[in-house]
């Protein structure tokens, strides 16, 4: 009862903080004289302005024997052929000019924010599955008694981890790309991959190395090949417990994909700049994206933590 | 009833033969010096000596978990580390139970047993599980088949891990102070099993504690001090009638 009205409380004084930081996001945008206008962003999220079907040459529409609208050109060149599904606004022998709208199409299409989200969720989809494939080989062999192995995976490990992410996409995309040829989404790809194996590494290292050696022992006094008790035994007790810290490479790894932009791969972030440079509605735009973001990366924590509770089964 | 019976055809070869084993840890502990016996099939032996003498070290060497440094060990006429020996062949033949029963968590009771015959010896599905549910119901565990390790009780883990052990139909079994870790009122429950087993011809090598068990199951006990293998002798005058002044200390301090 007493916690009870304390934890009240507390929570009113949390939504009484953010209220108050909205606020004062909202005063300094006022103060800044800036005219908000969010309606100006739906259309780069969803776009459903009509599609116009516009009268390509001067000419006069009328009909064809089989009944299809067609506009007959003055100057005698080709008539331009009108689908006959299509609702003209416009009678038989009426004149149009060029550039004159026929009809329109009601529709909605996806707005180049989310055609840029669209981007970064498969660059980051890509490269979290090359990533985990590179990051259990590299862990794998981090742990391993042979020295070659073993000193290869560190310094992999060092180099990767000690030069910074925007730096390894540019010498992935001018050094590597251009001497393999790469595209740049494949150069983006490896790059984000590589990196993030990194990382992968070192937290598959860490679980394999918090399970207990009693239970390597038990699998190989059974008769298990080292690789069989790394598969059946070990890796998939090490997997749950980095379930945790994987989830935060993950999202890191999404956020990370934004740099890629530098290479103009046209992800949220690139899609974002590219908004803003022909709208001039900078701070929705920002805000938007980071929305977008926000979405991306809480959907991934939900379903990583909804499967760390199945996994919980055997605790 | 469950001693070793001398009447086996003398001309058989002991099942184990270890002869001058020497261990070195990479830090330098120098575990075992020299330790040469034989274990004859069906035999039950114990191993007795104080904390750190090498107990787990020898019979960790047994199954190769050890590298040894010196010296040879053969395993039903099988030289351990001559270069032709596929040791995880090697291994299917020995059993091994642990203190701490080192089950698998994230398997039941049951997938514990099963998974090492259907992962190595590519044994058929169906023989492996009628296999695994019979040792089951020999430790007396056929009711908690379908349990996590974490919702059973030590005594009952540790009865799963010799059922675990077994399910690889090994030749030997070895026991590292199988009753060390559990509360007492489940050692009964474990050292039964470990009977049984002796009854039916199992060859065992026993690391424990437990001295009203090598009194009455033990065809031999053995005395180590120091990595050095002192006294070897059967129960009654090991007990009864200790001939090395190490070993008088030894049990005096323990009775
Ligand atoms: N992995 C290891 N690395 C280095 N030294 C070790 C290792 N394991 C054991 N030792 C040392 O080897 C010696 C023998 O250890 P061992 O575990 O075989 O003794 P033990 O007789 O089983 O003792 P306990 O009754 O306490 O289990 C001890 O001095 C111990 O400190
Ligand atoms: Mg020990």
């Amino acid at each position: 009862m007493h916690v009870n009205q304390k934890n009240w409380l507390w929570n009113g004084v949390f939504i009484a903080i953010i209220l108050g930081l909205c606020a004062s996001v909202y005063l300094a945008g006022k103060r800044i004289d800036y005219s908000w206008n969010w309606d100006r962003v739906v259309p780069f999220i969803i776009n459903s302005d009509p599609l116009e079907i516009v009268a390509e040459v001067d000419g006069t529409l009328e009909f064809n024997e089989q009944g299809q609208p067609q506009i007959y050109p003055y100057d005698g060149g080709d008539p331009q052929l009108i689908d006959p599904t299509l609702a003209l606004s416009l009678s038989e022998g009426d004149m149009v000019y060029a550039g004159d709208v026929l009809a329109s199409i009601e529709q909605t299409r996806i707005g180049p924010l989310l055609e840029g989200l669209l981007v970064t969720i498969e660059i980051s989809i890509i490269s979290l599955l090359f990533a985990v494939v590179i990051g259990l080989m590299v862990g794998l062999m981090r742990v391993s008694v042979n020295p070659a192995l073993r000193n290869l995976a560190i310094t992999y490990i060092e180099v990767i981890r000690g030069t910074p992410l925007l730096v390894q996409i540019f010498i992935v995309y001018f050094f590597l790309g251009t001497v393999l040829e790469l595209e740049r989404f494949t150069a983006g790809v490896v790059a984000l991959s590589v990196f993030t194996a990194a990382y992968v590494a070192e937290i598959i290292r860490a679980g394999i190395q918090s399970i207990p050696s009693g239970q390597m022992e038990a699998a190989r006094s059974l008769g298990m090949s080292y690789p069989k008790a790394m598969i059946y035994v070990i890796l998939p007790q090490a997997f749950k417990r980095t379930l945790p810290p994987m989830a935060g490479q993950f999202i890191n790894l999404i956020k990370d994909s934004s740099l890629v932009s530098v290479i103009a791969i046209t992800d949220l972030t690139k899609a974002g700049r590219e908004v803003i440079s022909g709208n001039f509605a900078p701070f929705e735009v920002w805000f938007t994206v980071a929305l977008l973001y926000l979405v991306l990366t809480s959907a991934l924590s939900w379903a990583i933590q909804r499967l760390e509770r199945r996994l919980a089964a055997s605790d | 009833m469950t001693k070793h019976d001398s009447n086996q055809p003398a001309a058989e070869a002991p099942i184990i033969i270890a002869t001058d084993v020497d261990k070195i840890y990479p830090n330098g502990c120098h575990a075992l010096k020299a330790v040469s016996t034989t274990v004859a099939r069906g035999e039950v032996v114990v191993i007795l000596g104080p904390s750190g003498s090498g107990k787990s070290t020898f019979l960790r060497t047994l199954n190769q978990l050890e590298v040894i440094n010196g010296g040879s060990i053969l395993i039903d006429g099988v030289d351990m580390y001559s270069k032709g020996t596929n040791i995880n062949q090697l291994r299917e033949q020995v059993g091994m139970v642990f203190q701490n029963f080192n089950l698998f968590p994230h398997k039941t009771a049951l997938e514990n047993v099963m998974l090492a015959p259907l992962k190595v010896s590519g044994r058929e599905p169906k023989e492996v599980e009628e296999h695994a549910r019979d040792l089951m119901y020999k430790v007396g565990m056929d009711q908690r088949m379908q349990n996590y390790p974490s919702h059973l009780s030590g005594g009952q883990q540790q009865r799963v891990a010799i059922a675990r052990a077994l399910a690889m139909k090994p030749k030997i079994m070895l026991f590292d102070e199988p009753t060390s870790a559990l509360d007492p009122e489940m050692v009964g429950e474990v050292l039964d099993v470990m009977k049984s087993l002796a009854a039916e011809g199992m060859t065992m090598v026993v690391v424990t504690h437990e001295m009203g068990f090598a009194r009455e199951v033990a065809d031999r006990v053995l005395f180590m001090e120091e990595g050095a293998l002192l006294v070897e002798d059967n129960p009654d005058d090991f007990f009864d009638h200790p001939s090395h002044p190490r070993l008088k200390q030894f049990l005096s301090k323990i009775f």
